[in-house]
């Protein structure tokens, strides 16, 4: 019966930061970045295009720990961000390597817009990096956030930033798009872009990650404190009266509840429902709309780093690391892992409200 | 810890239930029965626990349109959907056997091994506490003349010495296992007398010679002062603790602390012969009184020099570990050890109360961790009940990671980029370190 997941072959050797399918439906490719200083890239398909144990394609070194990667307009063109502060893209074909610029701290979050054409980086100086690929000007427009950022997740009209304090802004991105593509020519860059909607975090506790649904309609937060809401873009009421959180990923020993941190949410593009990855090693699937839990897999020997659906939503891959969430275990060899499951036809799909 | 009396039998091992498709023995059917549906029948869908791979196999089938192809969690050759498997009913024939010969290979090993560690006689020999206290005397016998003449001669020398070697003989308990009449000899036969102990736990047997010569050295400058104390004291530890052995134990033992002269010199060796000879006549005498006494001794620290010693005296006796710090402080070694070794030995007249005494102390050795761990928690969960695993609300995992020194990175400025020249770096960079440090603190 396990045999729908397959344990990914030469995994990172240090705890993983992030792991993203690429989003194209055809594509069976994921990156992953690690604080091994390198970006991974994989592909689950051999030589022949079957979709086997999934294999090492290239792997991409860099000066230090890179925190996130994510693909770009194709599956040959990946960003990363790290902790030397660079963004930078990757042309995979040509292995070629480009800065596109440099934060004044660790840069946490990169995520890519193919509508818009932009990418846009979160880095620990708390400040965004927007920077436009269509070749128009190289230098990025720069907005800064009244945060350090802790997760970023796009849809193809929103930006949605989750910050300390608790704080989150979700910014219009046609907005950002036309803001930064005016104020080109001075520098430093800096755009005051204010953000569509402020919001405070549904959360009580630092938010952890957060992952926009496919279907532009809201978001799922999740934080330290074993806990995921979901919310709706919608500013109306009747749609603020819709969002919800609920307690997962804790284990009760003792009477003690044990509270593990949500470390990664990822949404099914096909499906809606999304994937929660907890410092208990659990992954769970949960339908959003109907509240409920479809399933829950069994526990991984450490903490769960990231989740992520595949382009077509048949695929989760599962990447776990240990001692991320206490910051200073030491990471053994062989416990970094990356698993990739096969879904069934209907296994992430909801169950329908009762 | 975790001394528990010999080990399981062989009828038991044999009897208990074992899962067919991981080779797990467990404690009875019951527990059994959950295992496997936990480990081989869950469906890895939806979680649910079916009674068998059968079930589990229609269960896929049906609900998850999926095909059962192998149970899970299942030794290599074990994991066939074909053998219909219920706790323990339809295992087949010959794999149970196989699995019988295993645990009967197992068996005797494990015991081969016990007996070289331990010196022991199988455990079937070994009865209760009484039969112990033949065994030493039956090696007494054999050697009785030769120590009775070198403990006369030794005797004979600690009297012309001025020695109060004569007196010391309390420690009857001890001298029966000292026995040994010449000082190498003994080890061998000190492995007999462990027996009686050795219902208790392990430690005894295998250290009784290190014991002695531990003990002397430690023993030696309570001793000296008080002689006489130390007879009473000690007399009622051996006794309880070796309640087979009484007679000849007690005998024995109480020499063993004579005079300050002797001790210091011959530490190891010397004061197990002295005591042989005094102790019988001696030993008996003393120990209705030091009986009531015994009991208390663990508890109380240190009340006179005397009980110390003897409280040391049955610690070193009793346990292994008391050898290695030897000529070290012995109240030291004797505190560590205090928890299994005394609360088991004088209390407990009776094996079982020796089991059980052992097991309270592995209990409470084992206890410590988790109370500490659920002070922890108190402490943590403050707010609620809840405890969380990562509870820096300010500063999130990966910042700390990155201030770890592997991870640290000095950016160099003239990198590769013309655009870092440009940014407005350097204010922003630090402040943005500064506020994270003190969130830290």
């Amino acid at each position: 019966m396990a045999s729908n997941q397959v344990t990914v072959a030469s995994p990172p050797t240090d705890a993983i930061s992030a792991l993203k399918f690429s989003p194209d439906p055809d594509s069976t490719r994921f990156v992953v970045s690690s604080w091994d200083k390198h970006v991974y890239l994989y592909d689950l398909r051999d030589e022949n295009g079957n979709i086997g144990e999934g294999k090492l394609l290239q792997k991409f070194e860099h000066r230090a720990p890179v925190l996130d990667v994510c693909f770009g307009a194709n599956e040959d063109e990946i960003y990363t961000a790290g902790l030397d502060w660079d963004v930078r893209k990757i042309d995979i074909s040509t292995s070629a390597q480009t800065v596109l610029s440099s934060h004044d701290a660790g840069v946490r979050s990169v995520v890519y817009s193919k509508e818009h054409s932009l990418v846009i980086s979160a880095s620990w100086d708390s400040t965004l990096h927007v920077h436009r690929t269509d070749g128009s000007d190289p230098s990025p427009a720069i907005i800064p956030l009244p945060s350090k950022p802790f997760s970023m997740s796009l849809t193809p009209t929103k930006l949605v930033v989750a910050m300390a304090s608790r704080a989150l802004h979700i910014y219009d991105l046609k907005a950002v798009a036309l803001l930064t593509a005016q104020s080109d020519g001075n520098n430093p860059n800096k755009v005051e872009v204010e953000p569509w909607q402020r919001r405070e975090s549904s959360l009580k506790f630092m938010t952890r990650s957060v992952a926009c649904m496919p279907n532009d309609a809201g978001y799922a937060s999740s934080s330290i404190e074993g806990r995921v809401a979901v919310e709706w873009f919608d500013p109306s009421p009747e749609s603020q009266a819709r969002k919800y959180a609920f307690k997962c990923h804790r284990q009760t020993s003792d009477d003690v509840d044990v509270v593990y941190p949500v470390n990664s949410l990822s949404f099914n593009p096909i499906h809606g429902t999304f994937a929660s990855g907890g410092g208990d090693g659990v992954v769970a699937l949960w339908d959003g709309i109907a509240k409920r839990r479809i399933r829950q897999y069994q526990k991984y020997p450490s903490s769960v780093a990231a989740v992520d659906f595949s382009g077509n939503g048949k695929y989760l891959a599962i990447a776990i690391s240990p001692g991320f969430e206490d910051g200073k275990d030491d990471v053994l060899e062989g416990t970094v892992k990356i698993f990739v499951r096969e879904l069934g036809e209907t296994e992430a799909k909801g169950k329908g409200a009762k | 810890m975790g001394k528990k009396r010999r080990g399981p039998s062989l009828e038991e091992v044999l009897g208990r239930p074992w899962c067919y498709y991981c080779e797990r023995d467990f404690d009875d059917l019951k527990i059994l029965i959950s295992h496997q549906k936990a480990k081989h029948f869950k469906c890895e869908r939806c979680g649910r626990r079916l009674n068998t791979a059968g079930g589990l196999s229609v269960h896929m089938s049906q609900v998850h349109k999926e095909q059962l192809s192998a149970v899970d969690n299942a030794l290599p050759n074990r994991s066939s959907l074909d053998v219909e498997i219920f706790g323990m009913e339809g295992v087949p024939e010959d794999v149970i056997q196989t699995h019988n010969q295993r645990v009967l290979t197992q068996f005797q090993q494990a015991e081969a091994e016990r007996q070289a560690v331990t010196g022991n006689p199988p455990s079937g020999t070994t009865g209760t506490g009484g039969q112990p206290a033949k065994k030493p005397k039956l090696e007494h016998v054999s050697d009785l003349k030769k120590r009775l003449a070198e403990h006369k001669a030794k005797k004979a020398e600690a009297l012309a010495g001025g020695s109060s070697g004569d007196a010391t003989p309390t420690g009857a308990g001890q001298t029966g296992f000292v026995q040994p009449p010449a000082s190498a000899p003994a080890p061998n036969q000190q492995f007999s007398y462990p027996q009686p102990y050795g219902s208790a736990g392990s430690p005894y047997q295998q250290t009784a010679s290190p014991v002695y010569q531990n003990f002397s050295p430690g023993g030696q400058p309570h001793f000296p002062s008080n002689a006489q104390y130390t007879p009473t004291g000690y007399s009622p530890q051996s006794f309880q603790g070796t309640p087979g052995q009484p007679a000849p134990a007690f005998g024995t033992t109480p020499p063993p602390f004579p005079p300050s002269q002797q001790q210091p010199s011959q530490q190891q060796q010397q004061p197990v012969p002295q005591m042989h000879t005094p102790p019988q006549a001696a030993g008996f005498i003393q120990r209705p009184p030091s009986l009531p006494a015994a009991p208390s001794l663990p508890q109380r620290p240190i009340i006179g020099a005397p009980l110390v010693n003897a409280y040391q005296m049955q610690q070193m006796h009793m346990g292994h570990q008391v050898p290695s710090p030897a000529g070290a402080a012995p109240g030291g070694v004797s505190n560590g050890e205090k928890p299994t070794t005394t609360s088991a030995t004088p209390f407990s007249s009776s094996v079982d109360d020796l089991i059980s005494g052992a097991a309270k102390a592995a209990d409470q050795a084992a206890a410590p961790q988790p109370t500490e761990a659920s002070e922890e928690k108190a402490t943590k969960k403050d707010k609620s009940k809840a405890r969380l695993v990562y509870s820096d609300n300010e500063i999130s995992p990966e910042e700390k990671m990155a201030r770890l020194s592997r991870y640290a990175f000095v950016p160099d400025r003239c990198g590769e980029t013309v655009l870092e020249e440009v940014l407005p770096a350097v204010s922003g960079t630090v402040r943005e370190s500064d506020t994270v440090i003190d969130a830290a603190d």
